[in-house]
C-alpha cells in the first residue's frame, strides 16, 4: 500500500530545496529553510509509529494508564526532534539578525546585489 | 523606513482589553506545563516557549512604550544564565558516581517519593524549572531587541 | 546551463527518494509484533525500563533529561549561544548617530 507519510516528508525536503535555489529574495531564502526543517521532522516522528492487531497504539506515557492498557508508540525520535525544533529556532533567529544588517547596509533584499565584498 | 502611526503606540482599546484578560491566564498554563514535566506531556522547552507566547502578546499589544517601562535589559541577561548554570549544577550532583548519575532518586532526601506524585524523579523537576527559565528569557530578551532596532532613543 | 543541471539534479534526488518509500524494498512504516522486538529494541528498553530506573512517568522527558543528557546540555549551549549572537548584531555600532 501506499504510505503517505513518507512520501509527504519527500516532497516537502526537495520543494524547500527548489525553493532555496531558485528565489531571489532574502526572506524567502529564510522560509526555504523552515519548510526543509519541517519535512525532516515531519520523517522522523513518522518513523516511530507502531501497527498491532485489533488495538490502538498510545501515547508512551504511564499516566491514566490503568484504564487503557494499550501498546505504546516508541519515544526515542519524539526526544530527538524536540531538540531540532530548538536549533531550527536558533538558526532563524541569527538568519533574521543578519538579514536586517545587511538591509541596512544595502539598502535592498536581492541576494545578487550582495555579491561583492566591499570594505 | 517611515513610521506610520503602529509603531510605538498601541493597538486600541478592544485589543488592550481582551490582552489584560488572557496574558495571566496563558501564564499560570504555561508554569502548569513546565512544573508537571515528569508526569504529563510537556517539560521544560515546551512550558517556556508558552510563557515567551504571553510575553509576545503584551509586546504586540500595548506597543513599545509601554515595553520599555517593564524590561530590564541586565535581569533577564542575569536569569538566563542563572539558568544555564542550574542546570549544569543539578547535573554535577552525582559526581561520584558518573557525571548524569540520578542520586537524588536512588538514595537522596528529597526527591524520591512515589512514582506519579510531584516529589519525585530525581533531577527532574530542576532540571525542567531551569530550563524553562532560560528558555523564556532568551525568546523575549531577543524578540524585543528586533522591536527595538535603530529606535533606542525615541 | 547551470541551472537547467541544478534542476535535473533535483529530479533525479525526488526520484531516489520515492524509490525509498516502497515499501517492498525500503522503509517499512509501523512493524508490529515480533518485527517491532527484533527492529526497535532501543524504544522497547525504554519503555520496559523507563519507570524504574528514572521515576518519571514521562518517557519522553526521562529520554531527554536521563538517558540522553548530553544532547540537552548541548542544546543548551546552542540556544545561549544564538541568542546572544542575535542579541550582539542588533546592538548601536561606532558610527551610528541616527
Amino acid at each position: 500500500m501506499i504510505q503517505f507519510q513518507f512520501i509527504t516528508a519527500f516532497l516537502l525536503i526537495v520543494l524547500g530545496i527548489y525553493a532555496f535555489l531558485a528565489k531571489r529574495n532574502l526572506i524567502k531564502l529564510i522560509l526555504a529553510l523552515d519548510i526543509i526543517d519541517s519535512g525532516i521532522h515531519l520523517l522522523l516522528i513518522s518513523l516511530g509509529y507502531r501497527i498491532e492487531l485489533n488495538e490502538v497504539p498510545t501515547a508512551p506515557i504511564y499516566t491514566g494508564y490503568e484504564t487503557l492498557k494499550s501498546p505504546m508508540v516508541g519515544p526515542l525520535p519524539q526526544a530527538l526532534v524536540l531538540t531540532s525544533i530548538v536549533i531550527g529556532v536558533c538558526v532563524l533567529s541569527l538568519a533574521i539578525a543578519l538579514t536586517i544588517n545587511a538591509y541596512r547596509h544595502y539598502g535592498t533584499l536581492d541576494v545578487r546585489a550582495l555579491r561583492r565584498l566591499r570594505g | 523606513m517611515t513610521c506610520r502611526p503602529r509603531c510605538g503606540s498601541d493597538m486600541g482599546l478592544i485589543v488592550k482589553t481582551s490582552a489584560r484578560a488572557i496574558i495571566p491566564l496563558i501564564g499560570i498554563f504555561g508554569a502548569y506545563i513546565v512544573m508537571h514535566g515528569h508526569l504529563t506531556p510537556g517539560g521544560g522547552f515546551q512550558g517556556g516557549a508558552t510563557i515567551a507566547g504571553a510575553g509576545i502578546l503584551f509586546l504586540v499589544s500595548f506597543g513599545l512604550d509601554e515595553m520599555k517601562k517593564h524590561y530590564n535589559k541586565s535581569l533577564y541577561s542575569a536569569l538566563e544564565g542563572i539558568g544555564g548554570l542550574v542546570f549544569l549544577g543539578a547535573a554535577m550532583l552525582g559526581m561520584g558516581v558518573a557525571f548524569f548519575y540520578n542520586i537524588l532518586w536512588h538514595n537522596g532526601p528529597f526527591f524520591n517519593g512515589k512514582p506519579g506524585t510531584l516529589l519525585s524523579a530525581g533531577f527532574l523537576p530542576i532540571m525542567n524549572l531551569a530550563v524553562g527559565l532560560k528558555v523564556f528569557t532568551g525568546l523575549i530578551s531577543a524578540l524585543t531587541a528586533i522591536a527595538l532596532y535603530r529606535r533606542w532613543k525615541s | 546551463m547551470k541551472r537547467t543541471l541544478a534542476y535535473l539534479s533535483l529530479f533525479f534526488i525526488l526520484g531516489v527518494l520515492l524509490y525509498i518509500a516502497n515499501p517492498n524494498y525500503g522503509l517499512v512504516f509501523g512493524p508490529g509484533g515480533k518485527e517491532w522486538l527484533s527492529l526497535r529494541y532501543t524504544d522497547n528498553y525504554y519503555i520496559t525500563h523507563g519507570l524504574k530506573e528514572v521515576g518519571g512517568m514521562n518517557i519522553v522527558t526521562d529520554i531527554v533529561f536521563d538517558y540522553r543528557g548530553y544532547d540537552t546540555i548541548g542544546e543548551a549551549t546552542v540556544l545561549f549561544t544564538a541568542i546572544a549572537g542575535a542579541i550582539a548584531l542588533l546592538r548601536p555600532w561606532r558610527g551610528d548617530e541616527s
